[in-house]
């Protein structure tokens, strides 16, 4: 187990350095830089220069990484090229909002998706498998941003029983009002809660008529006992993985979530930083969020591993 | 759930029960007003102030010298008055009594200070250009509320300077923007680089105090969400709506919009410098080919008015009583034959800035082919449009809010300028140009601007092909807000605000 989890981090640690050279490689190709973004319309190009002078632009594209990387490595990823204030200040305020929305939505996920695809699973083809999943499938189909408008439509502006948006709220004040989270972590939580809780009802079904259940059942263990032994844990080992996927899936999500929302969120920051050329800061949002899918995809594969111990794992 | 809920839409409904912190009494409560904010540099530095978002914050706490009414004319503001000598390169403004938020009186020192520092391009103010007109060594502060600039060259229309955007008034000294200090109608309360910003009435402004006792400036860049804020009461204030938010909002009765007619001039840019615009054959066909009409029809759904080639329908100095431009497909394929282009291929830039320009790019592509033009569109990112397009590809889309006419001549149209970005360069126009400047009588300095708009609208390039709305909208509770073409300065003026 030891050996597993070390080589997994090395891995981790080579896979956020890839794709931090990928990041920045992508980043330096986009056209325009940040000068050109600030300046936009209205700078004569003189005015451009010297705010790329002033910003360190118009050094070479390896000299401004390496500088950004020896920072980085001293705990410093230096400051925003936009607002000039360190780049930790506006990530470490969005993160609160992505908290605020992301870990409610993974605990939805987490509790409901296996109680109803272990329910829809157990009773395959009942009324309630079938209910549960043409629902699953309605709302897979329908994009994020749309059942976000559906639902302001609906529940904030037609019944008026929760606040519509966030807009102008930072962590403290959706803390204080948390009425106002209902709604985006409902959105951010659907799609997930369907992809998972139909992979759930697969396994459970798959696990229930296998060959290894029928043994059980003929060496006379008792249903139950076969369910909660065998069935559940090799369901949800399998799920565990796909449940690590989620959380990758919530932060693409948040981006179109805190954006019908008016929320501020890691998503949106990320969003504006590449729209801003803003390198440094790009290169922050990208070392978390891989840094983030490393972390979570180990862990999901370390409790696979733990409820069902099988060797392909370890590739 | 709904008690928090309900309890979260009071609060934010301006009851009035915010209180008037500061200032001397007066005033109810707190106003939001929701603006987008993304790709901005997100500074209350006041003289870096490139979008819409950057002037509403600016205009809460700052003064400028004079400001626009809504057809661009210049109106006084912290300048009581202004006068210059008879060749036009002195001017004495006389300042009015006014004071900073810490009390500091303002002064001709301040506004030296203020037009020093917007002048420096490393500042990047948008008025940088028109203000390094001046001469400052030889400009004096003539003691307390007196000052005389000396300009580089002769220049009645000088005054619109005072009006720009990026020269408001800041304290002498100030390099800090973190506690900022101005003389305009709120006070600082606390600002977060892409968050909100909060202001509080002072209850000392010149120009009367504030009716609100708070005001937030939040940002919500997504269309919708400012919307839907709206529609539940979170905020007062949507900026920039359109389409089907427009819709959507004439049909609402818990809201107004306040729609500024023709506000903004939807351009195509043929660059007149090179291949194949340097043949004023294709420049006149494609004027002539495109379907103005059908544009706005479709392109603007409906919302704006068919643009006649010239900037600024409404402002003083544009020319009136012209023939407005005529779709003539049999004329135009004329010339496009005449030139030898007939199926030549050519590429516009467009993104996603504005709504419009996609949907142009493709009726336009229709409409051209009609005359023997092949036309194609090439998106660029929004973010870094405007500058790509200053030095690439040979047609442009292009917005443009109001200006005053002889600003926008001077920084668009006239040969080398920074802005001029179709290359046009004419000696004829360019010398009309400059003796409208030096000229002291405005009826003649108008008659010349005109001359000079008529040429240009034939040779320039820039072809305006519509006129489109610019929409804000409002609670119904709001009162004392009422529809203005942004950049002037009744457009979200806050100060004047108050909640019935």
């Amino acid at each position: 187990m030891r050996a597993y989890v070390l080589r997994r981090s090395l891995l981790a640690f080579l896979q956020c350095l890839v794709v931090l050279v990928a990041v920045f490689a992508v980043g330096a190709l986009l056209p325009g830089d940040t000068a050109d973004v600030l300046r936009g319309e209205l700078g004569t190009p003189q005015q451009v220069a010297a705010l790329r002078h002033q910003l360190g632009l118009d050094e070479p594209v390896w000299a401004r990484f390496a500088h950004w990387l020896g920072a980085l490595l001293t705990g410093d990823p230096g400051n925003s090229l936009t607002t000039g204030l360190p780049v930790g200040d506006d990530i470490g305020r969005r993160a609160g909002v992505t908290l605020l929305l992301g870990v409610p939505a993974l605990v939805c996920v987490m509790v409901l998706a296996p109680l109803l695809g272990t329910v829809s699973g157990l009773r395959e083809g009942s009324r309630i498998d079938r209910t549960l999943n043409t629902a699953a499938v309605l709302l897979h189909a329908v994009p994020e941003f749309v059942l976000g408008l559906l639902l302001i439509a609906s529940v904030s502006l037609g019944a008026g029983l929760l606040p519509a948006t966030a807009v102008g709220m930072d962590t403290a004040a959706l803390l204080a009002q948390p009425a106002v989270l209902v709604l985006p972590v409902a959105v951010l939580t659907a799609r997930h809660l369907c992809d998972l809780a139909r992979q759930i009802r697969v396994g459970v079904a798959a696990q229930r008529h296998g060959a290894v259940a029928e043994h059980l059942r003929l060496l006379g263990m008792r249903e139950r006992t076969v369910v909660l032994r065998h069935v559940l844990p090799n369901a949800l080992g399998a799920a565990a993985q796909q449940f690590a996927r989620c959380v990758e899936g919530l932060l693409g999500g948040a981006v179109l979530v805190e954006a019908v929302f008016g929320l501020r969120g890691l998503g949106g920051g990320f969003v504006e930083a590449v729209q801003n050329r803003d390198l440094p800061q790009v290169q922050t949002y990208a070392l978390l969020f891989a840094g983030t899918a490393v972390v979570v995809n180990l862990v999901g594969d370390l409790v696979a591993h733990r409820l069902a111990p099988r060797r392909e794992l370890v590739a | 759930m709904a008690l928090a809920a309900s309890g979260l839409l009071t609060a934010c409904g301006g009851d009035g029960k915010t209180g008037s912190a500061g200032g001397s009494g007066g005033g109810n409560g707190l106003f939001r007003a929701a603006f987008s904010a993304g790709g901005s540099q997100e500074t209350l530095d006041p003289h870096v102030a490139p979008n819409f978002v950057d002037q509403a914050r600016a205009k809460a706490l700052y003064d400028t010298l004079a400001t626009y009414a809504d057809d661009m004319s210049v109106r006084a503001r912290l300048a009581e008055s202004w006068e210059s000598d008879t060749s036009g390169t002195r001017w004495r403004i006389r300042l009015r009594s006014a004071q900073f938020h810490d009390g500091r009186p303002v002064t001709a020192k301040d506004v030296l200070y203020s037009y020093r520092r917007a002048a420096d391009p490393a500042t990047g103010s948008p008025s940088q250009v028109l203000l390094s007109a001046i001469d400052f060594a030889a400009s004096k502060d003539e003691g307390g509320r007196s000052v005389v600039f000396v300009l580089k060259a002769p220049n009645f229309e000088f005054p619109t300077v005072f009006a720009g955007p990026g020269t408001e008034i800041i304290p002498d000294g100030t390099k800090e923007f973190g506690e900022p200090i101005g003389s305009g109608p709120f006070t600082y309360v606390s600002f977060t680089p892409g968050g909100t910003a909060r202001y509080r009435r002072w209850g000392d402004h010149w120009d009367a105090a504030p009716h609100l006792a708070e005001l937030e400036i939040v940002p919500a860049n997504d269309e919708s969400a400012r919307l839907n804020a709206l529609l539940s009461g979170q905020v007062h204030y949507a900026a920039d709506m359109a389409g089907a938010s427009v819709e959507r909002l004439k049909k609402e009765g818990s809201t107004r919009l306040l729609t500024a007619e023709r506000a903004t001039a939807q351009q195509m840019l043929l660059r007149t410098g090179r291949e194949p615009f340097n043949d004023p054959r294709l420049v006149r066909a494609v004027q002539l080919g495109i379907d103005r009409e059908a544009l706005v029809r479709i392109a603007l759904a409906g919302h704006g008015e068919a643009g006649d080639d010239l900037f600024g329908k409404g402002l003083r100095g544009y020319p009136d009583h012209l023939e407005p431009r005529e779709r003539n497909v049999e004329k135009a394929r004329r010339l496009v034959k005449d030139a030898g282009a007939e199926g030549l291929h050519l590429t516009v830039e467009t993104s996603s800035v504005d709504a419009a320009w996609e949907p142009a790019a493709e009726l336009m592509a229709r409409q051209l082919k009609e005359i023997g033009l092949k036309l194609s569109a090439n998106t660029r990112a929004s973010s870094t449009y405007f500058s790509e397009i200053k030095t690439k590809g040979v047609a442009a889309f292009n917005t443009t809010s109001t200006l005053p006419v002889s600003d926008f001549l001077q920084q668009r149209v006239r040969g080398g300028a920074a802005r001029n970005q179709t290359q046009y360069s004419s000696k004829k126009f360019d010398a009309l140009l400059d003796r409208a400047r030096t000229t002291r009588d405005e009826g003649d300095r108008l008659s010349l601007l005109v001359r000079a708009q008529k040429i240009a609208r034939d040779e320039s390039g820039l072809l305006v092909w519509a006129f489109s709305d610019a929409n804000d909208a409002i609670g119904r509770s709001v009162r004392g807000l009422r529809a203005a073409p942004p950049n002037s300065h009744d457009w979200a003026r806050f100060d004047r605000v108050h909640m019935a």
